[in-house]
C-alpha cells in the first residue's frame, strides 16, 4: 500500500475519534502438494490477499476487513467501524507524520518457496511414502504433504509506524495408518520451520517417517490402561502442548482481560513447583512460531513467564497491555487479515531442568509414560484441559512397560503446575497450529520429560 | 473486476490456456457482529471477504489454485499456477457433471430482514443477555463471553459443461458463556445459538439457560471408576457423531481408513438406529440443492434401523465404485473438493428424558465434552475427559467431574439401547437426540 492512501485512512480514523489508528496489508501465497494412496492427490496454489483496519477507542477494538483494496472501501469501513459508535462528524485532528522503519531480518532464508516450484517437493514426498511403506505390511495408508507460505505484511499506525516484514514458513507432514484384525490406527508426525525450501530439501523424511509407522504399527498391539489418578512421565517436544494449552492461554493478557484465567493477580507469586521454568519465545532463529516483529508491528521478544515457579509475566499485545497496565510483550498474533490480533503465545516451552529420565521412571511404582502427546484443549476461565496420549506405556514397579491406546490425562492447569516435581536435561521444541480468537497461528511447544506427581489418566 | 465477471473472465482464461474441463466456485461472505463485557462494547468487526478457485484438467491430470485478488493479471496467474499443477499430478477418472433440474424447494436459507439488522439492534441483545444472566443468580462471577453477529455468504459454481448455480444464505448469531463461582468451585455454562431473525432469541430463556448449567455443575466431584449406563445429553450427542462422520465417506473407505469398509447391508447400529443425509430440510444450515461439484443434491439413507446402506460420494469416489454421485462433494474456494454431510438427521425415537435417565439404577447424564482431541475417527477410540450429573432411580444425585469416559464409536453405536424424542434447540445441521448407550468405562 502506498504510505500516502495509508495516511488518508488513518486520518479518517483520527478524525471521527479514534485513539489509535491501524492498518494491517497482507499477501499470502500458499502452496501445497499431498500424496497420498501412492500417487499425487492434489497440488495447488493460491494468493490469499485483504486489508484490516483496526480503530480503538479507549480500550474497545473496532476491526474491519476487506479483500477489495481501493480507497473508497477502505474509508467506507473506517466510517462504518466509527458510526457503530454513533459517531458520523468529521472532526478535524494535526495530521499524522509516518516515521518508516526497516525490520531487522533474524532468519536466513535461502530458497523462496515462489521461486523453486511445487515440483521438487515430489522427490521428498516419495521417499517419505516409500520409508512408511517398507517399515511393515501392516501399513494400509500413507498420506504425506509438504506445503509452503510466503506471507508479505505491511504495518502502518497512528502512532506514524510503518513497517513491512516477510514471513516464510514450510511445513511437512506424515500420517501413516496401520491395520490388523479389522483395527486401525494412524499416527502423524508434522515438523516445521519458518525458512524456505531448504527445510524440506535438507530434511530427513525418512526419520519421520520410520516415526509415525512405528507408533501406529505399534497402537494395535496396545492394551488399556486402568483409568485412575496416578504419577504420568512426559515425554519431551510435544508433550508441551499441555503447559501451551492449560498454563499458556490463561497467561495471555486477552484471557486476563476478560477475567477468564486462573493466574489473575498472581504476579509475583509462586504458581508451580520450584524446578518449572517457563518461557515463550518469539525470536528463535527460523523458529516456528517465531517472527521478526509481531502482528502490531511491535519487535518480538523473550518473554519469562515462569522463573522458579514464581510468576514474572503476562504475553501482552498493545490494548490488553495498555488496559491493564502491563508492558508489551510484542506477542500481537493473528491468523491473517481477516482477525483482529490479540495476545498469543509464539514458541513456548519448559525450560531445561537436571533430573534424569531413569530417575524419573525409577520413582515410579504404578503410572504411566506418556511418550507422545497428541492435541487437547482447554477452558482458560476453569483451566480444565482434556488431553490424548498418542503413544503412552504403563509403568510399573519403576520399569516401562506395555503400549497403551486411548488414553487421556484431564485435569486444571494451575493444579498440575506445582505437581511437576522433576524436570529432564532433553529440552525438544515440536511445531503445532494454535485456535483461538484471533485465528489458526503457527506456535511451537516444548518441554523436556517431565514428571507430574500425580493426574487423572483416562482409560479402562 | 466484480465478482460475477472475475468468475467469467478465469472460465475463458482456463479455455485460453487449454485446459479440457474445468469446474471453479467464487464464495463472498460479509459479517458484522459485536462482543461485550461488563455492559460496554469490547470488540466490534465488520467484514467482507471474496474469492475464486479452480480446478482445471488437461490431458485428465487435476490443478487446483485460487485467489483472492481480483485483477486480470491475478486471475491469469491462478490459471497458469493451476495448469503448471496438472504436470505435478496423475489422470483422476471423473465426469463433471451437465446441467440438470435442480428441484423447486425452497430452503429458507435467506432472509432479506436480517440484511437489516444494525449494530445497535445487536447491541441491546447482548446487554439484555448480559442483564438477564447476572440478575439470574449471585453466583455468576463474571461472563466473559458475549457476543452477536450476523453474517451472510453467497457463491457461484460453474463448469466446463454450462453447469452455473449460485446460493446465498444468511443468519444471525447470539451467545453467551457465564462464569459460576462458589467457594473454590468454578464452572462454565454456555448458551448460544443461531437464527433466521434476532425476534427469535429470548434473551431471558437464553441467559437463564446459560446459568443453570454453570450453576448446577458448581460443586461437581468425581465418581468411582468402573462400567455404567450413559445418557449423552441431545446437546453434546451431536458433537460426538460429528467428530465420527469420516468413516461413512467412499473416499475414505476406498483409502483404507475407514472401519466400515466392507459392511454394507449389515448391521453396525443398534436397530432404533436411523441416520439420513438430508440436504432439503427448509431452515437447516446444511441445506442445499446442489454441492461443491454442482451435482444436484438428494437425501440419502446413511443408516436404516441399524443397517449401513450407503456411503457418501463425490464424483471420485463414486467413479471408482462405478456409480453415480449422492451429491456429497464438499468445497470451498480456497480448498481441494472432499466429501461431507449436508444435514445429519438421526430420527428420533419415542422416550422422554426423563424415561432414558430413569431406565437404569443408576446411570451418568454427560452435558458436557471437554475437547475432542481424545476420538479418533480413523480408529473410532473415544477416551475423553466430561461433566454432567450422577443419576439414580431417574433423579439427579450430584454434578460430577473429574472423570473420563472411554469407548469405541463402532461398540457405542451397537450399544444404544433408547434414544429421546427430543432434538436440541441449536440451530444447526447435526441433529441427533438424547442417547442411551448401555454401558461405557467411566474413570475418575
Amino acid at each position: 500500500m502506498e504510505n500516502t492512501l495509508a495516511q488518508n485512512i488513518i486520518q479518517s480514523g483520527l478524525d471521527r475519534g479514534a485513539d489509535f489508528v491501524e492498518i494491517f496489508e497482507e499477501e499470502a501465497r500458499n502452496a501445497s502438494v499431498v500424496f497420498k494412496d501412492k500417487k499425487v492427490e492434489s497440488a495447488r496454489a493460491g494468493t490469499e490477499y485483504g486489508i484490516g483496519i483496526r480503530l480503538v477507542y479507549g480500550f474497545e477494538v473496532l476491526y474491519g476487513f476487506t479483500s477489495k483494496a481501493n480507497e473508497e472501501e477502505l474509508l467506507t469501513i473506517v466510517r462504518s467501524l466509527a458510526l457503530s459508535k454513533g459517531i458520523s462528524a468529521d472532526t478535524q485532528k494535526p495530521p499524522i507524520t509516518l516515521a518508516p522503519v526497516s525490520v531487522t531480518d533474524i532468519h536466513t532464508v535461502t530458497q523462496d518457496p515462489r521461486v523453486v516450484g511445487q515440483e521438487h517437493k515430489l522427490p521428498l514426498l516419495k521417499r517419505a511414502d516409500e520409508a512408511a511403506r517398507n517399515y511393515s505390511t501392516k501399513i494400509s495408508q500413507v498420506s504425506v504433504s509438504a506445503s509452503d507460505m510466503v506471507s508479505d505484511i505491511y504495518i502502518c499506525n497512528s502512532d506514524g509506524l510503518v513497517i513491512e516484514d516477510s514471513r516464510v514458513r514450510s511445513r511437512f507432514s506424515i500420517s501413516v495408518t496401520a491395520g490388523e484384525n479389522g483395527d486401525i490406527f494412524a499416527a502423524r508426525e508434522a515438523p516445521g520451520s519458518m525458512q524456505g525450501f531448504e527445510f524440506l530439501e535438507g530434511l530427513d523424511c525418512e526419520k519421520y517417517a520410520l516415526q509415525a509407522a512405528q507408533r501406529a504399527e505399534l497402537m494395535l498391539s496396545a492394551g488399556y490402561i486402568k483409568g485412575k489418578q496416578m504419577p504420568v512421565i512426559m515425554g519431551n517436544g510435544f508433550g508441551g502442548v499441555i503447559f501451551h494449552e492449560a498454563c499458556g492461554h490463561p497467561l495471555e493478557t486477552e484471557s486476563i482481560r476478560r477475567k477468564a484465567s486462573p493466574f489473575i493477580g498472581k504476579l509475583g507469586q509462586s504458581i508451580a513447583h520450584s524446578k518449572v521454568t517457563a518461557i515463550d519465545d518469539g525470536t528463535i532463529a527460523n523458529g516456528w512460531g517465531s517472527s521478526n516483529i509481531d502482528d502490531e508491528g511491535n519487535p518480538t521478544q523473550k518473554t519469562v513467564l515462569i522463573e522458579n515457579g514464581i510468576l514474572k509475566s503476562y504475553m501482552s499485545d498493545k490494548v490488553s497491555a495498555s488496559e491493564l497496565n502491563l508492558p508489551v510483550t510484542g506477542s500481537s498474533r493473528r491468523e491473517s487479515y481477516k482477525y483482529a490480533p490479540v495476545s498469543r503465545m509464539r514458541n513456548t516451552y519448559i525450560a531445561a531442568g537436571t533430573d534424569s529420565f531413569e530417575d524419573m521412571v525409577t520413582s515410579v511404582d504404578d503410572g504411566l509414560y506418556a511418550k507422545k502427546m497428541g492435541g487437547g484443549s482447554v477452558n482458560p476461565a476453569t483451566g480444565e484441559f482434556n488431553f490424548v496420549v498418542e503413544e503412552g506405556y504403563i509403568i510399573e514397579g519403576g520399569k516401562i512397560k506395555g503400549p497403551v491406546r486411548g488414553a487421556t490425562l484431564i485435569g486444571k492447569g494451575h493444579e498440575i503446575l506445582p505437581m511437576i516435581s522433576m524436570v529432564g536435561t532433553d529440552l525438544e521444541l515440536a511445531a503445532g497450529m494454535c485456535g483461538a480468537s484471533s485465528g489458526l497461528i503457527p506456535a511451537s511447544v516444548g518441554q523436556p520429560t517431565l514428571k507430574v506427581d500425580n493426574i487423572l489418566v483416562g482409560g479402562r | 473486476m466484480d465478482f460475477s465477471s472475475a468468475l467469467d473472465f478465469i472460465c475463458k482464461e482456463a479455455k485460453r490456456q487449454g485446459a479440457d474441463d474445468f469446474d471453479a466456485l467464487a464464495g463472498e461472505s460479509n459479517s458484522i457482529g459485536l462482543d461485550l463485557f461488563e455492559g460496554k462494547v469490547k470488540n466490534t468487526e465488520i467484514s467482507s471477504s471474496r474469492g475464486i478457485g479452480i480446478r482445471l484438467f488437461k490431458n485428465g491430470c487435476p490443478g487446483y489454485s485460487f485467489t483472492e485478488k481480483f485483477s486480470k493479471e491475478a486471475l491469469a496467474q491462478t490459471v497458469k499456477d493451476a495448469v503448471a499443477h496438472t504436470l505435478l499430478t496423475g489422470p483422476l477418472d471423473l465426469d463433471l457433471p451437465e446441467p440438470g433440474v435442480l428441484p423447486e424447494l425452497d430452503l429458507e436459507l435467506w432472509s432479506n430482514e436480517l440484511e437489516t439488522v444494525s449494530l445497535e439492534q445487536m447491541k441491546k441483545l447482548g446487554l439484555a443477555l448480559e442483564a438477564s444472566a447476572l440478575a439470574k443468580d449471585k453466583r455468576i462471577a463474571n461472563i466473559p463471553y458475549l457476543g452477536v453477529s450476523r453474517s451472510s455468504g453467497y457463491s457461484l459454481i460453474c463448469n466446463s459443461h454450462g453447469v452455473r448455480y449460485s446460493v446465498k444464505g444468511n443468519s444471525i448469531f447470539a451467545g453467551l458463556g457465564v462464569v459460576a463461582k462458589d467457594g473454590d468451585s468454578t464452572k462454565m455454562g454456555i448458551y448460544s445459538n443461531s437464527a433466521r431473525s434476532i425476534d427469535e432469541f429470548n434473551t431471558t430463556f437464553m441467559a437463564e439457560t446459560a446459568v443453570e448449567r454453570g450453576i448446577s455443575l458448581l460443586g461437581a466431584h468425581s465418581i468411582n471408576s468402573g462400567r455404567m449406563p450413559v445418557v449423552l445429553s441431545n446437546r453434546i450427542s451431536p458433537q460426538i457423531i460429528s467428530m465420527f462422520t469420516s468413516p461413512f465417506y467412499a473416499e475414505v473407505v476406498q483409502k483404507g481408513q475407514s472401519k466400515l469398509e466392507g459392511m454394507l447391508n449389515t448391521q453396525i447400529a443398534g436397530d432404533k438406529i436411523t441416520i439420513t443425509c438430508n440436504p432439503h430440510i427448509k431452515g437447516y444450515p446444511g441445506s442445499r440443492l446442489f454441492d461443491g461439484e454442482g451435482v444436484v443434491s438428494a437425501p440419502c439413507p446413511v443408516i436404516e434401523n441399524g443397517i449401513l446402506r450407503n456411503y457418501l460420494y463425490n464424483l471420485e469416489s463414486a467413479k471408482k465404485d462405478k456409480r453415480q454421485s449422492t451429491g456429497n462433494a464438499s468445497r470451498d474456494y480456497s480448498g481441494q473438493v472432499g466429501t461431507g454431510f449436508s444435514n445429519l438427521v438421526m430420527d428420533k425415537g419415542s422416550s422422554t428424558l426423563d424415561d432414558l435417565l430413569a431406565a437404569s439404577p443408576e446411570c451418568l447424564y454427560i452435558t458436557n465434552l471437554e475437547g475432542s482431541s481424545g476420538c479418533s475417527s480413523i480408529s473410532g477410540e473415544i477416551s475423553i475427559g466430561v461433566q454432567g450429573y450422577l443419576v439414580k432411580s431417574g433423579k439427579i444425585v450430584h454434578p460430577v467431574d473429574g472423570i473420563t469416559v472411554s469407548t469405541n464409536f463402532f461398540t457405542l453405536l451397537k450399544e444404544i439401547d433408547g434414544l429421546s424424542n427430543e432434538y436440541s434447540d441449536t440451530h444447526s445441521s447435526v441433529k441427533v437426540p438424547d442417547i442411551l448407550v448401555a454401558s461405557m468405562h467411566v474413570a475418575g
